[in-house]
């Protein structure tokens, strides 16, 4: 973190943003942690009342013992890592390509007048189509392999992504387009040099919003042919009442989705650091 | 066919312009005669919404006038130019480069060496040496406005267009920063249009003292003045006098309008 030397004009009164260090980040770990165990603590509270069978509450213990036996032994045929990996993998796939079409298209939508009046609306109506609902199409389209669960996850992904896009580039402040423009950049050169950067805040926060909704999407697309996967083996535990490992399986993606919210923000910071600030 | 050297640095021929609104067509500025020599230090004052900040777009190439033609040491503007720089009142510094990648914006086309070398020495120049590392957002106003002025000056720019660029600046920052940029004129040869609301710094730039009337902006005093070569300018009785002059200048513009 670099520090400036403050100006002799400093002695005025003015003085420049600090930044917000270290601190906050253990502080909002420590927050996560804390609302876990409360969590927890509550679960096992309502799980030992018995007011419901343990068939519709299990206890905190009979979950772990479910990590336990799924992370050695295994169920469904795979661990339970083997389970979250393919499913991480599925989504940062489906992110991944989502993203990147996302910003292409947003890129295009907000730029391109005659874009955004083809496009805009078919973006819309993607969005707000629940990401089941195309599910049986892209299972007759791709089979049941990977290929549809990849679409269904780019398919939610790409959306928000677009949005978000577009309506940052629309809202680009023209001075910085002039400012570029009278420093000698081409007009070509304006949508990687100026209009993305400035665009970066709220794709970045697209780009979270749409990891969020490949998270929620993952398990619905994994309930065609989904073992292996965390979708796949919480479909098989209900199956067979197995509500300690459903349990298990969702509280692995809430959890693993908490991690890479995390990150997201940590990259967000690293990428963004000077959002609010101008 | 005229030399470029006898050429006017700027010269507008009768131009005006109008905003389309939701009442109809706002008459924003104009229409304007106007030549300006190489070297010379414009201030122009008027009252606010005169039309100030639209003839210095106008002559950055932002937009094009509605009538009457605009030429820059010769060559007619069609569009944003490299020739002229311009300083914003906000400062407008990308937030995504850091200071130094602010000022290096308009050198694209050197070798990095080059580069770097000229930005440090701009750096030097506006007193930003040690913080060509920090984000734009880091600084405070003087220095956001010393690193877009740096940042005008990287492509060298034969005219430097600068609307009210110490409007938000407190009071002892602001006249730091008008001596600075009287040293910078006096040592570069810039020629430089500025726009500012006060007369006091109109004054104590400018070689050239414009005065706009009410919206649409037209001129209305143009006087040449030899104060900004003086060493303490502030403290004569000609800039008194001056001063004296404009103010009441503006005032009659402002409630005409
Ligand atoms: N983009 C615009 N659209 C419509 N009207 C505008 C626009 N920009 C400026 N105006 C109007 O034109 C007039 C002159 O504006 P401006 O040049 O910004 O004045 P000044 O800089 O002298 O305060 C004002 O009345 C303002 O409301
Ligand atoms: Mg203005």
């Amino acid at each position: 973190m670099s520090t400036i030397t403050a100006p002799s004009e400093n002695t005025t009164g003015e003085q420049a943003p600090a930044r917000s260090g270290a601190p906050s980040l253990w502080r909002s770990l420590a927050l996560r942690a804390g609302a876990v165990v409360a969590l927890v603590a509550i679960w096992q509270a309502v799980a030992m009342a018995r007011v419901w069978p343990p068939v519709f509450v299990p206890e905190p213990a009979a979950v772990w013992e479910q990590f336990l036996r799924t992370t050695g032994e295994g169920v469904s045929g795979y661990t339970l890592q083997e389970h979250l990996l393919v499913s991480l993998r599925r989504i940062l796939l489906g992110c991944l390509y989502g993203v990147t079409g996302g910003v292409v298209l947003g890129l295009l939508i907000g730029m391109v007048p005659t874009l955004r009046a083809l496009l805009g609306p078919l973006v819309t109506f993607v969005r707000t189509l629940p990401p089941l609902a195309y599910l049986s199409l892209l299972v007759i389209w791709f089979g049941i392999d990977e290929e549809p669960k990849i679409w269904l996850l780019l398919l939610a992904a790409l959306p928000p992504v677009a949005v978000a896009t577009a309506d940052a580039v629309r809202g680009v402040h023209e001075d910085y387009l002039n400012a570029a423009r009278s420093l000698g950049a081409r007009g070509h050169e304006l949508p990687l040099r100026v209009v993305l950067p400035s665009a970066l805040p709220e794709i970045v926060t697209g780009v979270r919003v749409a990891v969020g909704v490949a998270y929620t999407t993952v398990v619905a697309a994994e309930t065609v042919n989904g073992v292996p996967g965390i979708g796949g083996m919480v479909r098989d535990a209900q199956r067979y009442n197995q509500t300690d490992v459903v349990v298990l399986g969702i509280l692995v993606i809430g959890l693993s989705g908490l991690l890479i919210d995390f990150l997201l923000q940590t990259l967000d910071r690293r990428l963004v650091p000077w959002r609010g600030r101008t | 066919m005229p030399s470029p050297e006898t050429e006017p640095a700027l010269a507008l021929a009768g131009v005006s312009h109008s905003y389309r609104s939701r009442g109809g067509t706002v008459a924003a500025l104009g229409p304007l005669d106007l030549e300006i020599a190489a070297g010379e230090f414009v201030t122009v004052v008027g009252p606010s919404g005169c039309g100030k900040s639209t003839l210095l777009r106008l002559v950055a190439g932002f937009a094009a006038p509605s009538s009457g033609s605009i030429t820059a040491s010769g060559t007619p503007v069609t569009g944003p130019d490299p020739a002229r720089g311009y300083v914003f009142q906000q400062h407008r510094l990308f937030p995504w480069l850091t200071v130094a990648g602010n000022v290096g914006f308009g050198l694209r086309g050197l070798p990095k060496a080059e580069r770097k070398a000229r930005v440090t020495e701009l750096l030097e120049l506006t007193g930003l040496g040690d913080v060509g590392r920090a984000r734009p957002y880091e600084l405070s106003g003087g220095m956001q406005q010393r690193a877009a002025i740096a940042r005008a000056l990287a492509p060298g720019p034969a005219l430097l267009l600068m609307d009210e660029p110490f409007a938000a600046l407190d009071a002892f920052t602001r006249e730091r920063m008008q001596e600075e940029v009287r040293e910078l004129w006096r040592r570069a040869g810039t020629t430089v249009v500025f726009i500012t609301h006060s007369v006091d710094e109109a004054v104590y730039l400018g070689t050239r003292v414009l005065a706009l009337s009410g919206r649409p902006g037209r001129v209305v005093f143009d006087r040449a003045s030899g104060l900004p070569y003086e060493e303490q300018p502030r403290g004569g009785q000609s800039f008194a006098a001056l001063r004296e002059e404009l103010t009441e200048v503006v005032r009659l513009a402002a409630s005409a309008a």
